[in-house]
């Protein structure tokens, strides 16, 4: 049954996805002792807080002008102006000297300041989120909270949000996110203008209800009527957009009959729901992570073994292919003790953890795996492999596990294995790596990432952080021709794979399967059911020519005139 | 040294007009203060109290500035509230 909550529509368009909750940051430890509080400390914590939001305001401005234009940015001229209200920096020191720790003299600040702004009438009233927008930057930064990372949302996430300010919705990528509602706004929020502007789906001031939809859930944003539909059904999710193609349950091919496998990427169980809805042709990724996240220990092999099988369960036709867990990096669980690095992203991440601080876990996975192996059609890979030893380790530990199971007399079947493309160094060994698995499948993310030596996370890197590089491609395209004479087949699970602009020059690159979120499943299948594949190859070798990233644009813009 | 000027950008003296006023007025070294029809004279350099005054497009604000700069810094605010949205 699905449930209808009412809002104010801001675009008149329709999304579809699964719900990621933004949450705020007012919640404070709890108050010291007064005595124990260091005024002089506290002040100067306050000032640099303050100094460290003008840097971030100054990069956030330059970035929102960059995508929305000068006016947009000038919102941020007032945060950085609210930052030095005198009013504000006078109360907060005042309430540092009445021995409050500089985040609750912030939070004190503000209040009454607040509730003046909100207590105008109509567009005024809005300027009350920019200044919580202020308050909830230097409680963040006073708090040494991480920012929510809102621009590496997964593809068709539904955003919800008590309120979304400039500085959040500065960081999010439009093209991933599918729609977003909104507690609290009216029409001229900034988040209703950025959703304008952008053309995103979405509702705002749904009021407290939007409490109850949980994270994971299938929510449809109808910007048009101004409601937020909690598991719709078939005919309500025939609103999405016109652009939203007929979902194809089959397998597809291409006008030649080269079938390509369309899967889905899921993070969580209900997702998938989705992606059987959304007709994907199995599971493509399956992110173990979610099954260790929000608890105090790690789920031992029997939850596992019931999550492995009921994802089985959900395609019992198709291929499941289940990552072994992957942290390290920005991805941290706090019951896994994780050393302190210097630079996360290269240092003990996936496969390296499973190999070394992780290996009971590592085990118990592999248990539960095997043991699901025999429940359906499974497959298992490992993540951010970088030379062959890693993975002859982790194959050996997979015979082991086996035959455990077999002395114990355990039903249990050794999956079909396969090994993730995500470095540099599986790129140059993948012929070896592929002579020793089943298949390959090319995570572009963090391969763009390792190839183009540019942060995921880094906003000041974001344009090399792009696969139509070349150096990206080249990659890409090694790793598909060299795993084939290797005997394995080659699948992609990275953003890239879901782009129906791309389908055809994947599609000529010589992939066999194909995994994306799952809203992107119907488009990426009827696209594939236009392409020639043998057309496809001789465009994506001219295309593989290229030099330069503009020269690839260039090439992939002439194909759709065509 | 006072003066009385028309507001003239449409949005009134609000987000990015009064972000501009209140940024313009910390640029100078003079007291200064802004008061509408209705209400008490306010820090022109406080955002805060700049824009609960909620003046709109067409009212008319009083400044007074004290200071060895007064006469530049009303000049300068003058400026920013004759300027039509856009045009800066």
């Amino acid at each position: 049954m699905s449930v209808e909550l009412t809002g104010t529509g801001v675009t008149p368009r329709v999304g579809f996805g699964n719900v990621i909750w933004h949450r705020g940051v007012t919640d404070l430890p709890p108050l010291p002792d007064p005595k124990t509080v260091d005024t002089d400390e506290e002040i100067a914590r306050f000032e640099a807080a303050c100094e460290r939001g003008h840097d971030e305001l100054a990069d956030e401005r330059d970035q929102t002008r960059d995508r929305l234009g000068e006016d947009e940015a000038e919102i941020f001229d007032a945060h950085r102006a609210f930052l030095d209200d005198p009013e504000i920096t006078g109360s907060v020191e005042v309430a540092i000297e009445n021995g409050l720790p500089a985040p609750h003299a912030v939070r004190q600040a503000f209040e009454d300041p607040i509730a003046r702004l909100a207590g105008l009438e109509g567009q005024m009233a809005e300027r009350a989120d920019d200044l919580r927008d202020v308050r909830d930057r230097l409680l963040r930064i006073l708090t040494d909270r991480e920012r929510t990372d809102l621009g590496d949302l997964p593809d068709g996430a539904v955003l919800l949000a008590e309120r979304l300010g400039p500085s959040d919705t500065a960081q999010l990528d439009p093209e991933a996110v599918a729609g977003f509602a909104t507690v609290f706004g009216g029409r001229t929020s900034h988040a209703a203008i950025f959703a304008r502007s952008l053309g995103i789906p979405a509702v705002v001031g749904v009021g407290d209800e939007l409490g109850q939809v949980g994270d994971g859930r299938p929510v449809l944003v109808d910007g048009t009527d101004g409601l937020v539909v909690i598991d719709p059904d078939e005919s309500a999710r025939n609103r999405v957009g016109d652009e939203e193609t007929e979902i194809i349950p089959n397998h597809v091919t291409t006008t030649d009959g080269t079938e390509i496998e369309v899967a889905g990427n899921v993070g969580t169980l209900a997702e998938l729901d989705t992606a059987n809805e959304q007709g994907a042709d199995g599971i493509g990724l399956f992110r173990t992570e979610f099954l260790f996240l929000d608890r105090d220990a790690p789920p031992d092999e029997d939850e596992q073994y019931d999550a492995y099988v009921e994802a089985l369960s959900a395609f019992p036709n198709d291929r499941v292919i289940i990552r072994t867990l992957d942290i390290g990096g920005d991805k941290q669980i706090p019951y896994l003790d994780a050393p302190e690095e210097g630079n996360p992203f290269l240092g003990t991440r996936g496969i390296r953890r499973s190999l070394g601080s992780d290996a009971d876990l590592f085990e118990t996975q592999l248990c539960a795996l095997l043991r699901a192996g025999s429940e359906g059609n499974l497959a298992v890979m490992f993540p951010l492999v970088s030379h062959v030893e890693e993975l002859d380790a982790a194959l050996s530990l997979v015979e082991d596990v086996a035959e455990d199971l077999i002395e114990d007399g355990i039903e249990h079947k050794i999956p079909e294995i396969g090994v993730m493309i995500e470095t540099p160094g599986s790129v140059f060994v993948a012929e070896s790596l592929a002579s020793r698995v089943d298949f390959c499948s090319i995570g572009t993310n963090d391969l763009t990432q390792y190839v183009m030596a540019a942060d995921r996370e880094n906003e000041h890197v974001a344009d090399l952080h792009d696969p139509l590089h070349p150096p990206v491609l080249r990659a890409i395209r090694r790793t598909i021709e060299v795993s084939h004479e290797g005997g394995a087949w080659v699948g992609m699970c990275g953003e890239m794979a879901g782009d129906p602009e791309l389908t055809e020059l994947l599609v000529g690159l010589g992939l066999d399967e194909l995994s994306m979120s799952a809203v992107t499943v119907p488009k990426v299948k009827s696209t594939l059911e236009t392409i020639d594949a043998e057309d496809a190859r001789e465009r994506a070798e001219r295309l593989l020519r290229s030099e330069t990233r503009t020269e690839v644009r260039r090439l992939l813009s002439e194909g759709t005139d065509e | 040294m006072e003066r009385t000027v028309t507001i003239v950008p449409k949005d009134g003296l609000h987000a990015r007009p009064a972000a501009r006023f209140v940024t313009t007025a910390n640029e100078f070294d003079a007291e200064i203060s802004v008061a509408t029809a209705e209400s008490d004279p306010v820090n022109a350099r406080s955002m805060i109290s700049v824009t609960t005054l909620d003046a709109r497009q067409g009212e008319t604000v009083r400044l007074v500035a004290e200071g060895d700069d007064a006469e530049v810094a009303l000049d300068a605010l003058e400026a920013v509230l004759t300027t039509p949205e856009g045009e800066s």
